[in-house]
């Protein structure tokens, strides 16, 4: 029981109300549910209201139905009630088949509140007894139309539906117009809802492959059983209803494909006039062409590029080989030049000394010690450095003859004793070097020593035995073996080795070798011919070191041999006469060779006359 | 459409059907309504149920038994120690996942508790799918309160893999109070439920607020010590001890004797909820020496009379938690097999003398058939992409009231809306004012702190009351609107109290 108000007392807020809090709830029953849907939906509503609202929203619509008089109600014959509209009949010609169930179902108490017989009765009319009265049509409809399977059955053939197609000619002008009222009509028919609507001439390629995929696969409810011809109901036994059946079925099967045939043939029509497939069709044919054009050229400049680094790189290295070679002339140019000043400098120095000691008649009493005080002096030539031999002249263009004398003598010494330690030292690294050899007898082929008979009896035997022979390098070895004249074993290991390295010269060595090995051939054949001539072996003494001359053949022989008779000692520049009556050897090679043979001949000379002692003995 | 519940608890598996509106639990091939959750694995082939539970005795080690309590646990979660120490089958470390080691004869299988569950819930299907008749996959399945994501996580793939399609997981206790359909009548009124578990190997006791049909746990309290098996237990020991008394031998040591006595203590505690004395028998217990002993339901009682004890303690101590008295409780749920003890009940109803004891739904049932109703809202419709479990809502803080006069002239305050009411509500209540007035004023109440004053002039004295039509509607930040209309004259007046933050601001 509420209170009083007080005198005074008005509505007032007194104090502002605690927040809400939050709190954890189970997720069960409906209640939550309900609360959840609110939630997502966003009703800020309470969920009973808005139930409220929902029915009265649909009251409100059943209101808004009206009834449509139809006039010619009367006119029908209920006997040929199945080819009335049914719709028109309750008065419903206006919605046909977008009317609601329960539409139909007010349309039909309304007319049956006005048309019934015993209203009509009522009010005086005059009432045809039986199914002939036109109340029979509204049963009928109301039959037909309540029974959503035989609703669907009349509304498949909708007599106000339009089943015409346009044609290719006639859509061709205007396709959008024509075509979009024809699959808005035909779209009726789909089952699934949501039937996507053609677009106009700006859709999007999704768009209209979505629509021509979807009438391409369209699925329909049409059927045709409200045509049948024979009614089931009407058979008497089952074999006629069996009968009926059958018939029914395949008229229905009939129209059913007639229906198929006519979608199919819409869908076909459109979309072999829809300018937007044409135009995506351009576009993407374009597209490719473009993407083909594109591909080519990238293509194209992808190899231009390479081409250009590549011409670059060439470029490149060439200038940079170029400045090289450049340089490197320059440095060679520079180098040649100071050589040649040095080299200038010396023969300078050379030719003075020489004309020095000239002057002084080499220091010397007789022919024989002139003889070898040249010869010492053209060493002193050879082997002093510039700025010794400037110092020798300077000594000896400054000082008197016997001060001369000693420096050169001196020198000549230091030069000898020079001369003397390298040989020394050659001698020694030769044995070394033999003595390795022997140490590393077991070793590669490269420490044995390979002359040019064995290399020849290598290639024999190589030829010889082909590959593919058994144990192929175990027989070239030992033919090699059988056949050298060395004394080394060679196994099979180091004839590969060497076979090897052999392949791995080209072929110009080759060549050398196998020249050179002619030559020694032919070399050895006339030295024997040479010795039992004059007993001057050409080679029997080691050859300076430094000397990388040739040996001498027989005909330089004699030649040389010739001209030192030709120029006696006394004849001015003997040494460079001789040298052109010899060709092929210079100056000092004459020389060096004239003093071989001069010792040899004294070594001759001093073991003949040992043994010459030893016999007197 | 068809769905089921399923409730998959720590020793037994049950499973409801909604159809047609009606929730029930269906019987499995054994024709038992509850299905043990044992799983025995043999040489080729996996039984679950009662024979794996039977033939647990030779198959001792090749059988899973309580799954639920190491599911979803890695290997050395201290939760799962209990387990591990417990089961007979034993478990082995496989990439810090439990894994039982399943012997079939030749070679040695590794076998994850998952698996273990999803034959389970396999199990299940195939029971609702028989009773069906057609195949059904959509359910929602019940979680114990205390289980955490992992856990959940674990149950719900389980349960996938068997092939259901989980609509959502709910909390037992919750689930319990659905099948009682409480709350569910009408989207308003409040009430507290106390729903008393008492399972196979854990208690739980759980005190809830139903506002507005939507539940809300207040407090929950598990006990993993006590459970429908320490009652078997306790009558197992008794029943070795008489054994001892007349054939001078002590089969505690004999597993295999004890796991039979298990068995048949387990038999007789059942008939001992329904009758008042059981046989047990037990044939070549020991040394080929047959056993029976009759049991009468004192002597149970007597047996069990601590446990009994330990058994009620949790209640008050979560009542103390929630500060509620045992008369604020409206309604107290019975579910768990062990609830059915008779003595139990008695104990309870002792303890809530005024308060209605719901078990007319079979205390074991209770579960599967709420997680079934539940289904049943559920299925057909849209799924919300729910990852929780529950939600937060924005609810009303205190009790909304009204100041009124009873006849004795006495002052007392009404409940408009009572605290914890999810927002936005709306509520009509029609007040009544004495017809021999012209004024009468709405004293609106927070809890203690007065609200707002509405007053309605003019009125015109009549015989009967005044009725005072009023609609109170709250806001989901809390801000109250407060219309109130004199039905006759059709005065009206409205007052909107804004909420505090937003009057702050």
């Amino acid at each position: 029981m509420l209170k009083e108000a007080l005198d005074g007392q008005v509505t007032v807020v007194y104090n502002a109300i605690a927040v809400s809090i939050q709190i954890q709830v189970e997720p069960v029953g409906r209640w939550f549910e309900a609360f959840l849907k609110r939630r997502n939906r966003n009703v800020s509503a309470s969920f009973q209201e808005l139930e409220e609202e929902e029915e009265e929203s649909e009251e409100s619509e059943d209101e808004e139905f009206q009834l449509e008089e139809y006039p010619l109600l009367k006119t029908l014959d209920p006997k040929d009630w199945k080819n009335q509209d049914h719709y028109a009949v309750l008065g419903l010609a206006h919605m046909r088949w977008k009317a609601t169930q329960k539409q139909i179902k007010a349309a039909h108490k309304a007319m049956v509140l006005k048309h019934h017989p015993d209203k009509r009765k009522a009010a005086g009319e005059q009432i045809i007894e039986g199914d002939n009265d036109y109340f029979t049509c509204i049963t009928k409809a109301i039959e037909t139309l309540s029974d959503p399977v035989r609703r669907r059955a009349f509304d498949s053939v909708d007599p106000t539906f339009e089943n015409t197609v346009p044609s290719k000619t006639e859509a061709k002008e205007n396709f959008f117009p024509s075509f979009t009222a024809v699959f808005d009509r035909n779209a009726r028919w789909s089952i699934k809802k949501h039937v996507p609507k053609l677009g106009g001439s700006d859709a999007t390629f999704e768009e209209v492959d979505n629509f021509y995929s979807f009438w391409y696969n369209f699925d329909s409810w049409r059927e045709f059983s409200y045509l049948d011809e024979e009614e089931k109901e009407k058979a008497e036994c089952r074999d006629e209803r069996r009968w009926i059946e059958k018939q029914n079925r395949a008229s229905r099967a009939q129209r059913k494909k007639e229906e198929m045939n006519r979608i199919r043939g819409l869908v076909d029509t459109a979309y072999s006039l829809d300018p937007r497939i044409k135009r995506f069709k351009d576009e993407e044919k374009a597209r490719k062409e473009s993407e083909k054009k594109a591909k080519v050229e990238a293509k194209k400049r992808e190899q231009e590029e390479k081409d250009k680094a590549r011409q670059a790189e060439l470029d490149a290295a060439r200038l940079a080989k170029e400045k090289e070679e450049e340089e490197a002339k320059q440095a060679a140019l520079l180098v040649k030049k100071e050589k040649d000043v040095q080299k200038k400098a010396i023969k300078k120095e050379r030719q003075k000394l020489r004309t020095t000691c000239k002057n002084c008649n080499y220091f010397a009493s007789n022919e024989m010690d002139s003889v070898k005080m040249l010869e010492e002096v053209e060493k002193l030539c050879d082997r002093l450095e510039l700025v010794s031999l400037q110092a020798l002249n300077e000594v000896l263009g400054a000082g008197n003859k016997d001060e001369s004398k000693a420096a050169l003598e001196k020198q000549v010494q230091e030069v000898n004793t020079r001369i003397q330690r390298e040989r020394d030292a050659e001698v020694q690294a030769q044995q070394a070097a033999r003595a390795a050899e022997q140490a590393s007898a077991g070793g590669g082929a490269e420490s044995r020593s390979w002359n040019q008979e064995d290399l020849q009896l290598l290639i024999k035997a190589v030829n010889l035995f082909p590959a593919g022979t058994n144990a192929r390098w175990e027989v070239i070895a030992n033919y090699m073996n059988l056949h050298s004249s060395s004394s080394h074993k060679r196994t099979a290991k180091d004839v590969i080795n060497k076979a090897k390295n052999l392949q791995k010269l080209d072929p110009h060595q080759k060549e050398e070798i196998n020249k050179k090995a002619f030559e020694k051939f032919k070399k050895e054949h006339t030295c024997a011919a040479t010795e039992v001539d004059n007993a001057v072996p050409s080679e029997r003494f080691d050859t300076p070191a430094d000397s990388s001359a040739t040996p001498w053949t027989t005909e330089e022989q004699k030649l040389l041999e010739q001209a030192l008779k030709t120029f006696p000692v006394s004849t001015a520049e003997r040494w460079e006469k001789i040298a052109g009556a010899v060709p092929g050897r210079n100056k000092k090679d004459c020389m060096r060779r004239y003093k071989e043979l001069v010792e040899m001949v004294k070594a001759k000379k001093a073991a003949q006359e040992q043994t010459a002692g030893k016999t007197k003995k | 459409m068809a769905a089921i519940g399923v409730h998959f608890g720590y020793t037994c598996a049950c499973v409801a059907i909604f159809k047609d509106g009606r929730a029930d639990v269906v019987a499995n091939d054994a024709g038992d309504r509850v299905t043990p959750a044992v799983v025995a694995y043999r040489a080729t082939e996996q039984i679950v149920g009662i024979a794996a539970k039977q033939g647990r005795i030779r198959n001792a080690n090749n059988t899973v038994v309580k799954v639920k309590q190491i599911l979803g646990r890695s290997f050395d979660d201290p939760e799962a120690e209990a387990h591990k120490a417990e089961s007979k089958c034993p478990v082995v470390n496989k990439g810090d996942l439990p894994k039982y080691e399943i012997d079939t004869g030749e070679t040695t299988k590794y076998v994850s508790p998952d698996e273990v569950a999803k034959l389970v819930f396999h199990k299940m299907k195939e029971t609702a799918q028989s009773a069906l008749g057609s195949d059904v996959a959509d359910a929602v399945i019940t979680v114990p309160f205390e289980f955490g994501e992992n856990q959940k996580n674990a149950l719900r793939k389980a349960a996938e893999d068997a092939g259901f399609k989980v609509l959502r997981l709910i909390h037992e206790p919750t689930a319990a109070v659905l099948a009682y359909g409480i709350g569910q009548d009408s989207p308003s009124g409040k009430s507290h439920v106390l729903v008393y578990k008492l399972g196979g190997t854990s208690l739980s006791v759980t005190a809830l607020e139903v506002n507005s049909g939507m539940y809300r746990v207040l407090a929950t309290n598990t006990d993993h010590s006590t459970g429908g098996e320490s009652f078997t237990h306790a009558l197992a020991q008794h029943l070795a001890a008489e054994f001892k008394k007349s054939f001078k031998q002590d089969v505690t040591g004999n597993a295999r004797a004890m796991m039979k006595l298990m068995n048949s203590a387990d038999g007789a505690k059942h008939i001992l909820s329904t009758l008042s004395s059981a046989n047990c028998f037990v044939d070549s217990l020991h040394d080929g020496m047959d056993f029976e002993c009759n049991v009468s339901r004192a002597r149970f009682e007597l047996i069990c009379s601590s446990l009994f004890n330990k058994s009620i303690k949790p209640i008050k101590s979560l009542l103390e938690q929630v500060s509620l008295s045992t008369s604020d409780v409206n309604k107290v749920v019975l579910c768990g097999g062990s609830a059915k003890i008779p003595r139990l009940q008695q104990m309870i109803k002792e303890l809530f003398p005024e308060v209605e004891l719901l078990s007319s739904i079979a205390p074991d049932e209770v579960i599967p058939v709420g997680a079934a109703l539940q289904a049943g809202i559920l299925v057909g419709k849209d799924s919300l992409p729910m990852g929780e479990d529950s939600i937060t809502i924005d609810c009303c803080d205190k009790d909304i009231l009204v100041k009124e006069v009873d006849e004795s002239g006495e002052e007392l305050l009404n409940v408009l809306i009572p605290s914890g009411t999810p927002l936005p509500a709306r509520r009509q209540h029609t007040l009544q004012g004495p017809g021999n007035l012209t004024s009468v004023c709405l004293d609106l109440y927070q809890a203690q702190q007065r609200l707002a004053l509405i007053v309605l002039r003019d009125l015109e004295p009549k015989e009967e009351n005044h009725d005072i039509d009023t609609v109170i509607t709250m806001k989901r930040d809390g801000s109250l609107h407060v219309t109130c209309t004199e039905l006759l004259s059709g005065r009206s007046e409205s007052v909107t109290i804004a909420a505090a933050a937003a009057a702050a601001s």
